[in-house]
Protein backbone atom coordinates (compact mmCIF):
# COMPACT_ATOMS: atom_id res chain seq x y z
CA UNK A 1 0.00 0.00 0.00
CA UNK A 2 1.72 3.24 -0.94
CA UNK A 3 2.17 5.72 1.91
CA UNK A 4 0.23 8.93 0.77
CA UNK A 5 -2.54 11.06 1.84
CA UNK A 6 -4.82 8.56 3.00
CA UNK A 7 -8.40 9.12 3.49
CA UNK A 8 -9.86 9.94 6.90
CA UNK A 9 -10.76 6.96 8.76
CA UNK A 10 -14.75 6.04 8.18
CA UNK A 11 -14.92 5.42 11.88
CA UNK A 12 -18.96 4.55 10.79
CA UNK A 13 -17.91 1.75 9.33
CA UNK A 14 -15.43 0.58 11.72
CA UNK A 15 -18.42 0.62 14.40
CA UNK A 16 -20.93 -1.00 12.78
CA UNK A 17 -18.44 -3.90 11.80
CA UNK A 18 -17.23 -3.54 16.02
CA UNK A 19 -21.25 -3.66 16.60
CA UNK A 20 -21.75 -6.45 14.48
CA UNK A 21 -18.93 -8.98 15.89
CA UNK A 22 -19.23 -7.01 19.99
CA UNK A 23 -19.93 -10.20 21.37
CA UNK A 24 -17.04 -12.36 20.22
CA UNK A 25 -14.80 -9.34 20.66
CA UNK A 26 -16.01 -8.42 24.27
CA UNK A 27 -16.09 -12.60 25.55
CA UNK A 28 -12.39 -12.89 24.08
CA UNK A 29 -11.30 -9.76 25.91
CA UNK A 30 -13.16 -10.49 29.15
CA UNK A 31 -11.77 -13.96 29.03
CA UNK A 32 -8.64 -13.61 27.95
CA UNK A 33 -6.07 -13.51 30.98
CA UNK A 34 -2.99 -12.42 29.11
CA UNK A 35 -0.62 -15.64 30.20
CA UNK A 36 1.17 -15.62 27.12
CA UNK A 37 0.61 -19.18 27.00
CA UNK A 38 -0.31 -19.19 23.31
CA UNK A 39 2.81 -17.53 22.05
CA UNK A 40 4.45 -21.37 21.58
CA UNK A 41 1.78 -22.34 19.05
CA UNK A 42 2.36 -19.72 16.62
CA UNK A 43 5.45 -20.83 14.16
CA UNK A 44 6.01 -17.48 13.25
CA UNK A 45 6.82 -16.64 16.91
CA UNK A 46 9.35 -19.37 17.16
CA UNK A 47 10.77 -18.30 13.56
CA UNK A 48 11.21 -15.32 14.61
CA UNK A 49 13.55 -15.66 17.61
CA UNK A 50 10.62 -15.60 19.77
CA UNK A 51 9.75 -11.68 19.03
CA UNK A 52 6.95 -10.93 21.25
CA UNK A 53 5.31 -8.61 18.40
CA UNK A 54 4.62 -12.11 16.51
CA UNK A 55 2.66 -13.22 19.92
CA UNK A 56 -0.52 -14.62 18.83
CA UNK A 57 -2.86 -12.38 21.67
CA UNK A 58 -0.68 -9.54 20.85
CA UNK A 59 -1.52 -9.07 17.46
CA UNK A 60 -5.25 -9.12 17.85
CA UNK A 61 -5.13 -7.04 21.50
CA UNK A 62 -3.36 -4.51 20.43
CA UNK A 63 -5.28 -4.19 16.96
CA UNK A 64 -8.59 -4.93 17.38
CA UNK A 65 -8.74 -4.85 21.08
CA UNK A 66 -7.51 -1.32 21.05
CA UNK A 67 -9.58 -0.34 18.68
CA UNK A 68 -12.70 -1.99 20.52
CA UNK A 69 -11.94 -0.06 23.64
CA UNK A 70 -11.46 2.94 21.55
CA UNK A 71 -15.21 2.38 20.38
CA UNK A 72 -14.12 2.60 16.86
CA UNK A 73 -12.24 6.14 17.35
CA UNK A 74 -8.85 5.58 15.74
CA UNK A 75 -7.05 7.67 12.95
CA UNK A 76 -5.43 6.78 9.89
CA UNK A 77 -2.03 6.98 11.81
CA UNK A 78 -3.36 3.93 13.99
CA UNK A 79 -4.21 1.86 11.52
CA UNK A 80 -1.10 2.48 9.11
CA UNK A 81 1.05 1.76 12.44
CA UNK A 82 -0.39 -1.65 13.41
CA UNK A 83 -1.62 -2.97 10.30
CA UNK A 84 1.42 -5.25 9.75
CA UNK A 85 0.43 -7.34 13.15
CA UNK A 86 -2.40 -8.38 11.77
CA UNK A 87 -1.12 -8.73 8.01
CA UNK A 88 2.43 -9.35 8.27
CA UNK A 89 2.78 -11.10 11.25
CA UNK A 90 0.34 -13.63 11.07
CA UNK A 91 -0.74 -16.18 8.28
CA UNK A 92 -3.91 -17.14 10.04
CA UNK A 93 -2.85 -20.73 9.73
CA UNK A 94 -4.91 -21.41 12.80
CA UNK A 95 -2.13 -23.08 14.66
CA UNK A 96 -2.80 -20.97 17.76
CA UNK A 97 -4.16 -22.44 20.82
CA UNK A 98 -5.30 -20.70 23.57
CA UNK A 99 -6.44 -22.56 26.92
CA UNK A 100 -9.24 -20.84 27.25
CA UNK A 101 -10.44 -21.20 23.36
CA UNK A 102 -10.31 -17.79 22.52
CA UNK A 103 -10.78 -17.30 18.34
CA UNK A 104 -7.17 -15.89 17.95
CA UNK A 105 -7.12 -16.37 13.66
CA UNK A 106 -11.11 -15.23 14.27
CA UNK A 107 -9.89 -12.06 15.86
CA UNK A 108 -7.13 -11.48 13.30
CA UNK A 109 -9.56 -12.29 10.36
CA UNK A 110 -12.21 -9.63 11.86
CA UNK A 111 -9.39 -6.93 12.21
CA UNK A 112 -8.23 -7.84 8.83
CA UNK A 113 -11.73 -7.41 7.58
CA UNK A 114 -11.77 -3.80 9.63
CA UNK A 115 -8.40 -2.72 8.29
CA UNK A 116 -9.44 -3.58 4.69
CA UNK A 117 -12.33 -1.69 5.11
CA UNK A 118 -10.16 1.43 5.29
CA UNK A 119 -8.13 0.50 2.91
CA UNK A 120 -5.30 -1.21 4.52
CA UNK A 121 -4.69 -4.29 2.81
CA UNK A 122 -1.92 -6.82 3.56
CA UNK A 123 -0.35 -6.77 0.13
CA UNK A 124 2.51 -9.14 -1.58
CA UNK A 125 5.40 -9.55 -0.71
CA UNK A 126 5.13 -9.07 2.78
CA UNK A 127 2.31 -12.15 3.08
CA UNK A 128 4.47 -14.29 1.40
CA UNK A 129 6.82 -13.89 4.25
CA UNK A 130 8.60 -10.62 3.75
CA UNK A 131 11.89 -11.32 2.10
CA UNK A 132 14.80 -8.88 3.14
CA UNK A 133 13.87 -6.73 -0.55
CA UNK A 134 11.16 -5.98 1.51
CA UNK A 135 12.72 -3.73 4.14
CA UNK A 136 11.11 -0.97 4.03
CA UNK A 137 8.14 -2.50 5.49
CA UNK A 138 9.32 -2.87 8.96
CA UNK A 139 7.96 -4.46 11.54
CA UNK A 140 6.17 -2.05 14.09
CA UNK A 141 9.30 -0.87 15.57
CA UNK A 142 7.69 2.30 16.66
CA UNK A 143 5.84 0.71 19.28
CA UNK A 144 8.58 -1.58 20.55
CA UNK A 145 8.34 -2.41 24.11
CA UNK A 146 11.12 -4.19 24.49
CA UNK A 147 14.32 -3.67 23.22
CA UNK A 148 16.46 -5.27 21.61
CA UNK A 149 13.69 -7.55 19.57
CA UNK A 150 12.39 -4.88 17.34
CA UNK A 151 13.57 -5.79 13.89
CA UNK A 152 13.72 -9.43 14.14
CA UNK A 153 10.94 -9.70 12.22
CA UNK A 154 13.04 -9.39 9.19
CA UNK A 155 14.05 -12.85 9.82
CA UNK A 156 17.47 -12.03 10.92
CA UNK B 1 -15.06 0.42 60.89
CA UNK B 2 -14.29 -3.54 61.70
CA UNK B 3 -18.12 -3.58 62.71
CA UNK B 4 -18.76 -2.03 59.25
CA UNK B 5 -16.34 -4.78 57.20
CA UNK B 6 -17.53 -7.47 58.71
CA UNK B 7 -21.39 -6.44 58.54
CA UNK B 8 -22.86 -4.56 56.17
CA UNK B 9 -19.79 -4.23 53.52
CA UNK B 10 -19.26 -8.20 53.95
CA UNK B 11 -22.91 -8.37 52.63
CA UNK B 12 -22.67 -5.56 49.89
CA UNK B 13 -19.99 -7.14 48.21
CA UNK B 14 -21.37 -10.70 48.57
CA UNK B 15 -24.48 -9.52 46.57
CA UNK B 16 -22.58 -7.19 44.23
CA UNK B 17 -20.25 -10.66 43.33
CA UNK B 18 -23.37 -12.68 42.77
CA UNK B 19 -25.97 -10.37 41.03
CA UNK B 20 -22.75 -9.06 39.10
CA UNK B 21 -21.76 -12.69 37.80
CA UNK B 22 -25.51 -13.31 36.92
CA UNK B 23 -25.70 -9.94 35.39
CA UNK B 24 -22.71 -10.03 33.34
CA UNK B 25 -23.56 -13.92 31.91
CA UNK B 26 -26.84 -12.79 30.86
CA UNK B 27 -25.10 -9.67 29.30
CA UNK B 28 -22.50 -11.92 27.29
CA UNK B 29 -25.09 -14.32 26.33
CA UNK B 30 -27.55 -11.91 24.99
CA UNK B 31 -24.49 -10.25 22.93
CA UNK B 32 -23.62 -13.17 21.57
CA UNK B 33 -27.05 -14.52 19.94
CA UNK B 34 -26.19 -14.59 16.93
CA UNK B 35 -24.78 -17.53 14.92
CA UNK B 36 -21.24 -16.98 13.59
CA UNK B 37 -19.68 -18.70 10.69
CA UNK B 38 -17.31 -21.33 11.59
CA UNK B 39 -14.51 -21.23 9.50
CA UNK B 40 -13.14 -24.17 10.37
CA UNK B 41 -13.44 -27.05 12.58
CA UNK B 42 -11.25 -29.55 13.92
CA UNK B 43 -12.11 -32.86 12.83
CA UNK B 44 -10.58 -35.35 15.21
CA UNK B 45 -9.73 -38.59 14.04
CA UNK B 46 -11.62 -41.11 15.21
CA UNK B 47 -8.97 -44.07 15.86
CA UNK B 48 -10.52 -47.33 14.56
CA UNK B 49 -8.40 -50.78 14.44
CA UNK B 50 -5.27 -48.83 16.67
CA UNK B 51 -2.91 -51.38 18.12
CA UNK B 52 -2.12 -50.99 21.55
CA UNK B 53 1.24 -49.69 20.28
CA UNK B 54 -0.69 -46.52 18.66
CA UNK B 55 -2.56 -45.76 21.27
CA UNK B 56 0.26 -45.06 22.94
CA UNK B 57 1.59 -43.21 20.84
CA UNK B 58 -1.90 -41.06 20.43
CA UNK B 59 -2.04 -40.45 24.15
CA UNK B 60 1.99 -39.05 24.15
CA UNK B 61 1.27 -36.79 21.18
CA UNK B 62 -2.40 -35.28 22.44
CA UNK B 63 -0.30 -35.00 25.88
CA UNK B 64 2.73 -33.42 24.24
CA UNK B 65 0.89 -30.82 22.57
CA UNK B 66 -1.62 -30.00 25.54
CA UNK B 67 -0.70 -27.35 27.76
CA UNK B 68 0.87 -29.90 30.56
CA UNK B 69 3.39 -31.12 27.70
CA UNK B 70 4.50 -27.57 26.66
CA UNK B 71 4.41 -25.26 29.39
CA UNK B 72 4.48 -28.09 32.59
CA UNK B 73 5.86 -25.91 34.84
CA UNK B 74 3.08 -23.37 34.14
CA UNK B 75 0.23 -25.98 34.13
CA UNK B 76 1.27 -26.67 37.31
CA UNK B 77 1.58 -23.51 39.11
CA UNK B 78 -1.58 -22.32 38.03
CA UNK B 79 -3.26 -24.97 39.05
CA UNK B 80 -1.89 -25.06 42.23
CA UNK B 81 -2.88 -20.81 42.41
CA UNK B 82 -6.10 -21.11 40.96
CA UNK B 83 -7.00 -24.59 43.58
CA UNK B 84 -5.50 -22.48 46.55
CA UNK B 85 -7.44 -19.08 45.78
CA UNK B 86 -11.04 -21.34 46.27
CA UNK B 87 -9.85 -23.81 49.37
CA UNK B 88 -7.85 -21.30 51.25
CA UNK B 89 -10.46 -19.32 52.34
CA UNK B 90 -13.04 -21.19 52.18
CA UNK B 91 -11.80 -24.04 54.17
CA UNK B 92 -9.57 -21.26 56.78
CA UNK B 93 -10.49 -22.28 60.64
CA UNK B 94 -10.90 -18.40 61.23
CA UNK B 95 -13.22 -17.42 58.45
CA UNK B 96 -15.43 -20.90 59.45
CA UNK B 97 -15.65 -19.38 63.04
CA UNK B 98 -17.34 -15.77 61.29
CA UNK B 99 -19.65 -18.25 60.16
CA UNK B 100 -20.02 -20.43 62.90
CA UNK B 101 -20.92 -17.09 64.92
CA UNK B 102 -22.82 -15.25 62.67
CA UNK B 103 -25.25 -18.68 61.52
CA UNK B 104 -24.02 -21.50 63.98
CA UNK B 105 -23.10 -23.66 61.26
CA UNK B 106 -19.88 -24.21 59.56
CA UNK B 107 -17.58 -26.13 56.79
CA UNK B 108 -15.08 -28.34 57.19
CA UNK B 109 -11.99 -26.60 58.39
CA UNK B 110 -8.28 -27.22 57.68
CA UNK B 111 -5.28 -27.06 59.92
CA UNK B 112 -4.08 -23.45 60.03
CA UNK B 113 -0.77 -24.38 60.07
CA UNK B 114 -1.42 -25.93 56.77
CA UNK B 115 -3.41 -22.66 56.18
CA UNK B 116 -0.78 -20.81 56.53
CA UNK B 117 2.06 -23.31 54.20
CA UNK B 118 -0.97 -22.58 51.63
CA UNK B 119 -1.03 -18.95 51.93
CA UNK B 120 2.45 -18.46 51.64
CA UNK B 121 2.87 -20.26 48.38
CA UNK B 122 -0.47 -18.48 47.08
CA UNK B 123 1.77 -15.13 48.11
CA UNK B 124 5.23 -16.50 46.49
CA UNK B 125 3.15 -17.40 43.20
CA UNK B 126 1.50 -14.07 42.65
CA UNK B 127 5.01 -12.84 43.28
CA UNK B 128 6.24 -15.27 40.51
CA UNK B 129 3.09 -14.12 38.18
CA UNK B 130 4.32 -10.32 38.87
CA UNK B 131 8.03 -11.20 38.08
CA UNK B 132 6.89 -13.02 34.68
CA UNK B 133 4.94 -10.02 33.56
CA UNK B 134 7.64 -7.72 34.12
CA UNK B 135 10.29 -9.88 32.84
CA UNK B 136 9.66 -12.11 29.93
CA UNK B 137 9.05 -10.19 26.69
CA UNK B 138 5.90 -11.81 25.95
CA UNK B 139 4.08 -11.99 28.68
CA UNK B 140 5.14 -8.00 29.09
CA UNK B 141 4.09 -6.83 25.79
CA UNK B 142 0.25 -7.60 26.57
CA UNK B 143 0.74 -6.46 29.90
CA UNK B 144 -0.95 -3.27 30.67
CA UNK B 145 -1.58 -1.13 34.11
CA UNK B 146 -4.70 -3.10 34.42
CA UNK B 147 -3.28 -6.48 34.39
CA UNK B 148 -0.82 -5.76 37.05
CA UNK B 149 -4.36 -4.02 39.27
CA UNK B 150 -6.16 -6.93 38.61
CA UNK B 151 -3.11 -9.45 39.59
CA UNK B 152 -2.82 -6.64 43.24
CA UNK B 153 -6.53 -7.18 43.79
CA UNK B 154 -5.96 -10.93 43.67
CA UNK B 155 -3.00 -11.65 45.68
CA UNK B 156 -3.85 -8.75 48.60
CA UNK B 157 -6.20 -10.44 50.65
CA UNK B 158 -4.10 -13.31 50.84
CA UNK B 159 -0.75 -10.58 51.95
CA UNK B 160 -3.11 -9.25 54.37
CA UNK B 161 -4.50 -12.30 55.73
CA UNK B 162 -1.09 -13.83 56.28
CA UNK B 163 0.19 -10.64 58.50
CA UNK B 164 -3.07 -10.83 60.14
CA UNK B 165 -2.73 -14.41 61.14
CA UNK B 166 1.19 -13.42 62.15
CA UNK B 167 -0.31 -10.31 63.81
CA UNK B 168 2.39 -8.81 61.94
CA UNK B 169 1.95 -4.42 62.15
CA UNK B 170 -0.78 -3.13 64.07
CA UNK B 171 -3.62 -6.37 63.81
CA UNK B 172 -6.76 -4.13 64.32
CA UNK B 173 -5.79 -2.06 61.33
CA UNK B 174 -4.19 -5.01 58.94
CA UNK B 175 -7.62 -7.52 59.78
CA UNK B 176 -9.87 -4.11 58.54
CA UNK B 177 -7.66 -3.97 55.54
CA UNK B 178 -7.87 -7.51 54.89
CA UNK B 179 -11.49 -7.60 55.26
CA UNK B 180 -11.87 -4.68 52.87
CA UNK B 181 -9.19 -5.91 49.94
CA UNK B 182 -11.01 -9.55 50.44
CA UNK B 183 -14.31 -7.82 49.85
CA UNK B 184 -13.06 -5.42 46.89
CA UNK B 185 -11.66 -8.51 45.04
CA UNK B 186 -15.48 -10.27 45.03
CA UNK B 187 -16.78 -7.16 43.82
CA UNK B 188 -14.62 -6.92 41.26
CA UNK B 189 -14.95 -10.33 40.03
CA UNK B 190 -17.34 -10.49 37.80
CA UNK B 191 -16.33 -7.02 35.79
CA UNK B 192 -12.79 -7.22 35.85
CA UNK B 193 -10.75 -9.93 34.26
CA UNK B 194 -10.45 -12.04 37.21
CA UNK B 195 -13.85 -12.85 35.79
CA UNK B 196 -12.31 -15.20 33.52
CA UNK B 197 -12.98 -17.29 36.74
CA UNK B 198 -16.54 -17.40 35.16
CA UNK B 199 -15.55 -16.49 31.39
CA UNK B 200 -13.43 -19.05 31.25
CA UNK B 201 -16.49 -21.71 30.40
CA UNK B 202 -17.89 -19.06 28.08
CA UNK B 203 -15.72 -18.66 25.38
CA UNK B 204 -16.24 -22.30 24.15
CA UNK B 205 -19.69 -22.42 24.46
CA UNK B 206 -20.80 -19.08 23.09
CA UNK B 207 -18.06 -18.19 20.76
CA UNK B 208 -18.16 -20.11 17.25
CA UNK B 209 -14.81 -21.55 16.41
CA UNK B 210 -12.67 -24.29 16.45
CA UNK B 211 -12.02 -24.68 19.78
CA UNK B 212 -15.62 -24.29 20.57
CA UNK B 213 -18.24 -26.86 22.08
CA UNK B 214 -21.57 -27.37 20.01
CA UNK B 215 -19.43 -25.59 16.84
CA UNK B 216 -19.76 -22.28 19.29
CA UNK B 217 -22.74 -19.55 19.11
CA UNK B 218 -25.40 -21.93 20.39
CA UNK B 219 -26.00 -23.94 17.78
CA UNK B 220 -27.73 -26.82 19.67
S1 LIG C 1 -5.26 -15.42 24.03
FE1 LIG C 1 -5.43 -17.09 25.51
S2 LIG C 1 -3.36 -17.95 25.75
FE2 LIG C 1 -3.18 -15.96 24.71
S3 LIG C 1 -2.79 -14.49 26.38
FE3 LIG C 1 -5.02 -14.52 26.07
S4 LIG C 1 -5.79 -16.08 27.50
FE4 LIG C 1 -3.58 -16.39 27.34
S1 LIG D 1 -3.05 -18.02 12.79
FE1 LIG D 1 -1.56 -16.36 12.93
S2 LIG D 1 -1.20 -16.12 15.13
FE2 LIG D 1 -2.18 -18.10 14.85
S3 LIG D 1 -0.46 -19.57 14.68
FE3 LIG D 1 -1.01 -18.94 12.58
S4 LIG D 1 0.36 -17.22 12.12
FE4 LIG D 1 0.39 -17.51 14.36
Amino acid sequence: MPAGQRKPVDTKKIKALLDQHKGKIQVSLAACASCSLCAESCFLYMGNNRDPHYMPSYKWISSLGTIYRKRGNVDSTFLEKTQDRIWKNCVLCMRCYCPFGIDIPGLIALARGMYRSQGFYGMYPYTAGAPEACGSYTTDESSTQEPGTAGAGTGK
Amino acid sequence: MYELARGPLMWAATVIFLAGIVYRSIQLYLLTGKKERVLYTATPVKPKDRTPEERKMDFIIAFRHSLLGTHPIMAIISTVFHTFIFIIPIFLLGHNLLIYESWGISLFSLPDGLCDTLTAIFVLIGLFFLLRRLIVPQVRIISTAYDYLVLAITVAPFLTGFFAYHQWFDYKTVIIIHMLVGELMLITIPFTKIGHMVFFFFVRILIGSEHSFWRGSRTW
